[in-house]
């Protein structure tokens, strides 16, 4: 069964290989460098996320693809869509602002410049769909701040993330076409 | 090389193609949507008592309530790319040390064009407090009703549809006669 493609390899040589490889890595690199490309002008660990949960609907269903944005010099308000993770939760959240408060810092003896400074933002959330607040996904935290947030939700495009939920809920959906593309890379041949 | 695969490869490439053009024209065409309604709120009352909140403290600290009336007509914000509506009214005060708060009191999502038409006498849904547990010396606070247009896709859009003309005081706090 797989005679004819060994012959097809045999006939393409050694260097065609090697070619088709390096193709293969030049893909999955400039695949990276525009995503960390992206982070590093959002200002966003992860500029694009998918919806995991249901929390939000009926804005947000799981599986929609939101874009991101966190500018350092931009205040949260009231309204706004945030994606917080909270350190020891593994999966982000996607909920509304509820309430900001900020804090005045207290002129401190070592750094009198700290009172011109932003200052800290005191956070809470809640999901559309949810009842209550979000106080007790904080695991101990009365408030979040901006160092749990990894941006705010600026555009949106429905449906198209739910391929990653199918392959986190199917993994042999991911293997077969991980494993699918990485053969065509390296038979095809033009 | 006319074969299956690559008939298939075509005409799903020109299909994505066409169905991403698609929705960027989409996108963009919301923004020649400049609706700006605006709407009348009134803040009838506000009353504050000192209160326990197992959820949030064990001791007692103050707590607002506030009763308001809304009526807008935000018809003309719904658009062929309008999914829904997120109203909510906040209160912005700045507090004792001048650190601007912000509290989201009431919301509510509307989905369709009929039910845009706002008629609320309504008091507050979300607990209102303050950081320092008590709205002693806290200055009289604005409340502005506030929308969130959210599209089928797109950009997420923010505006506001009303505002208290003068800053609202808190009263003094007193304990509840039942």
């Amino acid at each position: 069964m797989f005679g004819e493609e060994l012959k097809q390899f045999q006939r393409l040589g050694f260097r065609h290989v090697l070619l088709q490889v390096l193709n293969f890595a030049s893909v999955i690199a400039s695949g990276l460098m525009i995503w960390k490309g992206l982070g590093l002008i959002t200002n966003s660990e992860s500029p694009i996320v998918v919806v995991l949960s249901g929390s939000m609907e009926p804005a947000f269903y799981r599986g929609d693809l939101l874009f991101l944005t966190n500018p350092a010099s931009e205040k949260y308000k009231t309204g706004d869509i945030t994606v917080y993770k909270i350190p020891g939760a593994d999966i982000p959240i996607v909920h509304r602002v509820l309430e900001t408060h900020d804090v005045v810092k207290k002129k401190s003896k070592r750094s009198k410049t700290a009172l011109t400074g932003t200052g800290e933002q005191l956070l809470l959330t809640k999901g559309d769909n949810n009842e209550v607040d979000d106080i007790e996904l904080y695991q101990g935290l009365d408030w979040l701040e901006r160092k749990h947030i990894v941006g705010k939700v600026r555009g949106f495009l429905p449906y198209v993330g739910y391929v990653t939920i199918a392959m986190n809920d199917f993994p042999q959906l991911k293997y077969a076409l991980l494993g699918g593309l990485g053969l065509l890379a390296l038979v095809q041949r033009e | 090389m006319h074969n299956i695969f690559s008939r298939v490869n075509n005409v799903s490439a020109l299909f994505s193609s066409c169905m991403m053009g698609l929705l960027v024209a989409i996108a963009l065409s919301t923004l020649l949507f400049t609706a700006d309604p605006k709407g009348n709120l009134n803040i009838a009352s506000v009353k504050v008592f000192p209160m326990k909140n197992r959820r949030v403290s064990a001791r007692k600290q103050d707590l607002a309530f506030v009763n308001f009336n809304i009526t807008a007509d935000l018809r003309p914000l719904f658009n062929w790319n309008t999914k829904q509506l997120f109203l909510y009214l906040e209160a912005e005060y700045a507090n004792g040390q001048g650190a601007k708060n912000e509290v989201v009191i009431w919301d509510r999502i509307v989905r369709r064009k009929e039910d845009a038409v706002i008629n609320v006498i309504g008091k507050n849904k979300y607990m209102f407090r303050e950081l320092s547990s008590t709205f002693k010396n806290v200055p009289p606070a604005h409340y502005a009703l506030k929308y969130n247009v959210m599209p089928h896709v797109g950009a997420l859009t923010y505006g506001e549809a009303g505002r208290t003309l003068e800053a609202v005081p808190f009263p003094e706090s007193r304990e509840r006669v039942s």
